[in-house]
C-alpha cells in the first residue's frame, strides 16, 4: 500500500464537512489531493505518523464553480486549474491569471489540483499566490458556526497560511484600466516549478502608474509585497529609465533569498520586464 | 462501493487509503494502468475521469466513486483498436512501453476536446508524462497521425 489507513469521509455538504472537521480527531482536508496525498505517501515512507481521517470536499456542489457578481468574481475553493484556465470570465477580465494556470505543474495535475489547494497546501512555491495578493483576492472561509469568515489572501500568507477553518471561494473585485505583469523562473525538473515570481498590477490612469501593488514570491516564503517599490512606482512620470530606475528602490530584505543569491539578479530582471510590460500596455 | 470503468459497474470491497492505481491492479485486474514515480510526476499512471486525464496514484478510489473512469483496457472495440492505438502501433511509438497508456489516455483526452491540435497543444497536453525511452518525437507523430485519422473518419461520416 502507498498510504498507511486511514478513515476515509466524504462529506455531501459544505456543514457536514465544517462538522467533521471540528469533531473529528487528527483529520485533514483532502481537495484535488496533488498535495496531500503525496504528502502522505512521504510520511509514511519517513515512519512519520500520518492522519487518521481524511475529510474530501470533492461531492460538495456549493464550492465548486466561477461566478460574477457586478463588482466581483467569486472562484470556489474546488474549481481546478484547468478550470481556472478554461474559462472565458478568467481570459476577459484577468488573463494574468491564465498565464500563470498555464505554467502550473502538469497537464494531468493542472485537472486534479485546486485553487483552495494551491492557496491552503503551504507549499511556499506555488504559482497563484503572488498573482492573487496582486489582484488583492479575498478568501471566504466556512465558519464553525455557519458564518463566513473573510480575510485577504495577504493577511493569510502573513499568518503562514494557517487556518483551521475550510476555505469556500476567493474573490476578486473588478477593476477598469488594470494592467498586470506576471514573471516567472522556472527551474528544470519533471514537474514545472517556479523557482521565482513577481506579479505588479496597478491602475494605469492617465499614463501613470496608481494604486500598484509588487508582489514577489522567492520561493522561500509565501508571497509578499514589495511596499517601496509600490510607493516608487505610484509617485514617478513613467519614461524610459522608469523599469531601470525602479531597481533602485527594491526593498531588499524581501529579495533575501538565503543561500540563492543568483535569485537576486534574476529578481532584478523579472522587475524589469514586469515593470516594461505594463508601460508596453500588456494585460497578460 | 461500485466503480464505473470503461463502461462497467466493479463493486470492490476497498478501504479509504487504497489508490486508485493500486485498486485498477490489485482488486480489478487491470494491470494496463502502470505504476512507476508513484509521486505524480511520470505520467504512467494516467487514466481519464470524467474526461480529464488525471493520475491514478494520487487519486484515492473511494473518492472517484459514481464517476466515469476510462483506462486503457477500455478503448479498443474488441479487436478493432482505437483510432490513438493504432496511431501508436503504425508509427513505432513504442519502445519499451511501459509510459505507452498514460501517453495513449493523455493523447485520447486531448483529441477528445481538441480534435485538431497543433504540435503546442500536443506538447502540453502531454507534458505530464514522461518517455524514459525518448521517444516522443514518434508519440507527436502518432498523435498528429490519430487527428488526421480521426478527422478523417468523421469526414467520410458527414
Amino acid at each position: 500500500m502507498l498510504l498507511n489507513p486511514f478513515k476515509f469521509h466524504s462529506p455531501a455538504d459544505l456543514n457536514e464537512a465544517v462538522r467533521l472537521h471540528n469533531s473529528l480527531n487528527n483529520a485533514r482536508i483532502l481537495a484535488g489531493g496533488t498535495f496531500v496525498i503525496n504528502t502522505l505517501k512521504s510520511l509514511k515512507n519517513m515512519g512519520v505518523k500520518t492522519p487518521e481521517n481524511i475529510i474530501s470536499l470533492k461531492k460538495i456542489r456549493e464550492i465548486k464553480g466561477i461566478s460574477r457578481s457586478k463588482e466581483e468574481l467569486s472562484i470556489r475553493s474546488m474549481v481546478t486549474i484547468t478550470e481556472l484556465f478554461e474559462s472565458p470570465e478568467i481570459t476577459e477580465n484577468f488573463p494574468v491569471l491564465k498565464t500563470a494556470c498555464r505554467h502550473i505543474a502538469t497537464n494531468p495535475i493542472r485537472n486534479m489540483a485546486t485553487v483552495g489547494g494551491n492557496l491552503t497546501c503551504r507549499y511556499t512555491w506555488t504559482e497563484l499566490g503572488a498573482i492573487l495578493v496582486a489582484l488583492d483576492a479575498q478568501m471566504h472561509f466556512a465558519g464553525s458556526d455557519g458564518r463566513e469568515e473573510i480575510i485577504s489572501l495577504e493577511e493569510f500568507f502573513k499568518n503562514q497560511a494557517r487556518s483551521s477553518k475550510i476555505l469556500k471561494s476567493v474573490s476578486i473585485k473588478y477593476e477598469k484600466n488594470t494592467r498586470t505583469s506576471y514573471q516567472r523562473v522556472r527551474k528544470s525538473s519533471e514537474v514545472d516549478v517556479p523557482l521565482l515570481a513577481v506579479c505588479i498590477k496597478t491602475n494605469f490612469i492617465k499614463k501613470r502608474f496608481a494604486d500598484t501593488r509588487v508582489v514577489i514570491n522567492n520561493g522561500l516564503e509565501f508571497a509578499r509585497r514589495d511596499l517601496k517599490l509600490e510607493t516608487f512606482l505610484d509617485s514617478v512620470e513613467p519614461g524610459n529609465q522608469t523599469a531601470a530606475s525602479a531597481l533602485d528602490h527594491l526593498d531588499t530584505s524581501i529579495y533575501d533569498t538565503k543561500e540563492d543569491d543568483y535569485k537576486k539578479a534574476m529578481f532584478r530582471v523579472s522587475i524589469k520586464n514586469a515593470v516594461n510590460e505594463i508601460l508596453q500596455g500588456s494585460k497578460k | 462501493m461500485i466503480l464505473n470503468i470503461n463502461k462497467k459497474q466493479y463493486t470492490v470491497d476497498i478501504q479509504g487509503h487504497e489508490t486508485l492505481a493500486e485498486v485498477l491492479r490489485d482488486t480489478c485486474g487491470l494491470t494496463g494502468t502502470k505504476m512507476s514515480c508513484n509521486e505524480a510526476e511520470c505520467g504512467a499512471c494516467t487514466v481519464i475521469i470524467n474526461k480529464k486525464a488525471v493520475l491514478s496514484c494520487i487519486t484515492l478510489a473511494a473518492d472517484v466513486e459514481g464517476e466515469e473512469i476510462t483506462t486503457i483496457e477500455g478503448l479498443s472495440d474488441g479487436d478493432n483498436l482505437h483510432p490513438v492505438q493504432q496511431a501508436f502501433l503504425d508509427h513505432g511509438a513504442v519502445q519499451c512501453g511501459f509510459c505507452s497508456p498514460g501517453m495513449i489516455l493523455a493523447s485520447k483526452a486531448l483529441l477528445d476536446q481538441n480534435p485538431k491540435p497543433d504540435q503546442n497543444d500536443i506538447a502540453y497536453a502531454l507534458d505530464g508524462n514522461i518517455c524514459r525511452c525518448g521517444g516522443y518525437l514518434k508519440i507527436f507523430d502518432a498523435v498528429r497521425a490519430a487527428a488526421e485519422e480521426k478527422s478523417s473518419v468523421k469526414d467520410k461520416k458527414v
